[in-house]
């Protein structure tokens, strides 16, 4: 995507945010409140299922496997998220912004050989959120941008030499879009998290996408004040 | 892509419904701004950058004069794996064959060894043309020598676990300390071979405009367009090739920001063209996030983070060899675009505003700044 198409999908975001604060704002009817959370997170994140709409299927593994034998592990990896949020409530409807650092490493084998492919990935994900404020429960949902930096380590192994690799790599522009629940206990409380997340990277050993994102889900703790 | 599509119809009808909505609104969108810091990486210094900036702009008539240094600490050493450029190469000399892999081939791509503190001085003036329309001059003025950090950065390195022998300390542990060398190397020839210490040399001026297209309301964010233009100065005598490209460059940022409260956040997308490159790239993009936290009317906490595409263009490098990690690997990394974070104060009290803060990289991938400090003071009229 050229930078033009980098400005238009900016917008688009800000602009479906206006849309959502339009709505809530027309159900304004109690006092406006400033609330922060802070929450962490642990689970599941499938890489090689795309997020649906915006994910593309990756074939930098799907290539090496072609040469090397299926992979011996699935796309799972094992993100942990650290997230900060605040929140404009108005009356039972809220709207604010989010930031997350997610963080996962895997190493993935191949059947036929001993290569080895080593995957480890640090997001900075930020974005608009919207929330209900319901009596026992809080759904919200939320969309954002910001990057990943990744760095791939590869061994490959063939009949007649082993090629070494390190590959350093960042996506600029992800674009992700979640669901999920708070349920409050006091300050406390327990989140879960859906999550999409479009973040392939140009892999130059191979010249083939591999994705950092595709769809997540979590579970974690969070405190508000 | 239905998704994507769907966003599309949303925001038509939004615009439609809301655009009047916002414009009668007051709602505050912006406040003391992001920290107006631009990439203070070594070689991208003689070239425009574009930095952050508030949405909001000077009001017609009114006048903001400055005075800012950004002390930046880079120390890049991409033969350090292989222990070919120590204290001892350094002592001697460095020649354009140290950087050569270890098997005596000139490999392809950039290589580095840079071991510097920059000082980038400026003096800015603002200017209000219109309430919605700001003019901005600035000239650099830049010192390249050993500085000071490098101890207090190999400690915090030491004390966090991360040893300095080797990757992720940079191999500073293999160099002296506060000790000045500027080399870069492409496909085996000198770009830059430098350890002679430069004070205070005039970079090239650059001016700006900057419009704020809405001040947004209750429900739209406020969107400004920054225009920046490089002046060219062909003298490139001596020193002065380190810190003037001789090209006039040009760029703009498109910035939204929208408050909630004591929060505003800041969004930035924009691109700096490169007239003369010099070998590397010809152009570098730019996307930042500012969150602001405002204390009161007169104080704010902003953590920023900004990515930028690398100054380093992709060359022909390798990154594979059939011999464990090589030269051309580490060369072909440092195409790679980085991300910084940042984390500052801002003051403002009558007619003298105060700004201070630091950046940290924490993707380093040879082509980033390893710490700054920045600091602002100026008055407004």
């Amino acid at each position: 995507m050229g930078n033009g198409g980098a400005v238009v999908k900016l917008l688009l975001k800000l602009f479906l945010t206006a849309g959502c604060l339009i709505s809530f704002s027309s159900s304004v009817l109690s006092v406006e409140q400033t609330v922060v959370y802070f929450a962490l997170q642990a689970g599941t994140q499938e890489t090689g299922t795309p997020a649906p709409g915006v994910g593309q299927t990756d074939s930098y593994l799907s290539t090496l496997e072609t040469k090397h034998g299926a992979l011996k592990e699935n796309r799972q990896v094992k993100p942990k998220v650290l997230s900060f949020d605040f929140y404009k409530t108005s009356g039972s409807v809220a709207s604010g912004f989010g930031l997350e650092i997610h963080k996962y490493e895997k190493e993935y084998n191949f059947e036929n050989d001993n290569s080895k492919v080593n995957i480890s990935a640090v997001g900075l994900l930020y974005g608009l959120n919207f929330y209900y404020r319901g009596d026992f429960w809080f759904p919200f949902l939320g969309f954002g941008t910001g990057n990943y930096s990744a760095k791939v380590k590869e061994k490959l192994v063939t009949a007649s030499s082993t090629t070494y690799g390190t590959v350093f790599g960042q996506v600029d522009k992800p674009f992700y879009y979640k669901f999920g629940v708070r349920i409050p206990i006091n300050g406390l409380g327990i989140i879960f998290t859906q999550q999409y997340i479009s973040a392939n990277f140009n892999v130059a050993t191979e010249n083939k996408p591999l994705s950092l994102g595709g769809t997540a889900s979590y579970v974690g703790l969070y405190y508000g004040f | 892509m239905k998704i994507k599509g769907l966003l599309v119809f949303v925001s038509a009808c939004i615009i439609s419904v809301a655009w009047n909505e916002s414009a009668l609104a007051a709602s505050l969108n912006s406040g003391l701004g992001p920290l107006e810091i631009r990439p203070q990486f070594i070689v991208s210094q003689p070239f425009l950058a574009m930095t952050p900036e508030n949405s909001s702009t000077l009001k017609a008539g009114d006048a903001k004069l400055s005075f800012g240094i950004e002390i930046a600490n880079t120390f890049v050493n991409t033969q350090g794996p292989t222990e070919q450029i120590t204290k001892k190469e350094i002592d001697r000399g460095l020649t354009k064959e140290d950087f050569y892999d270890k098997n005596g081939n000139a490999g392809k791509g950039y290589s580095l060894y840079l071991d510097a503190e920059t000082k980038r001085k400026n003096v800015k003036y603002k200017y209000g043309i219109l309430d919605s329309l700001e003019f901005k001059l600035e000239i650099p003025f830049l010192s390249f020598d050993g500085g000071f950090m490098d101890s207090s950065i190999e400690s915090v390195h030491s004390m966090i676990g991360i040893s300095n022998f080797k990757q992720g300390g940079a191999y500073r542990a293999l160099s002296e300390r506060n000790q000045y060398d500027y080399y870069v190397v492409k496909d085996g020839e000198f770009v830059h071979s430098s350890n002679q210490i430069i004070y205070n040399v005039r970079g090239e001026p650059s001016m700006g405009l900057k419009w704020n297209l809405s001040e947004g309301g209750k429900v739209m964010p406020a969107v400004t367009l920054k225009l920046s233009y490089k002046f060219a100065n062909t003298d490139r005598s001596g020193e002065q090739k380190l810190v003037r490209s001789g090209g006039a460059d040009w760029g703009h940022y498109l910035i939204l920001s929208k408050g909630f409260d004591n929060w505003i956040v800041y969004f930035g997308d924009g691109k700096t063209r490169i007239g003369e490159n010099l070998g590397f790239a010809s152009s570098i993009s730019h996307e930042f996030m500012s969150l602001e936290y405002r204390i009161n009317e007169e104080v704010s906490f902003v953590f920023q983070s900004v990515s930028q595409s690398s100054i380093f263009p992709i060359t022909a490098a390798s990154p594979r060899s059939t011999t464990g990690e090589n030269q051309e690997q580490r060369n072909s990394n440092l195409s790679v675009s980085t991300s910084v974070s940042a984390f500052g104060y801002k003051f403002v009290s009558g007619p003298i505003f105060w700004e201070t803060g630091f950046v940290q990289d924490y993707n380093n991938f040879g082509n980033e700044t390893d710490f700054v400090v920045f600091w602002e003071m100026g008055v407004q009229w």
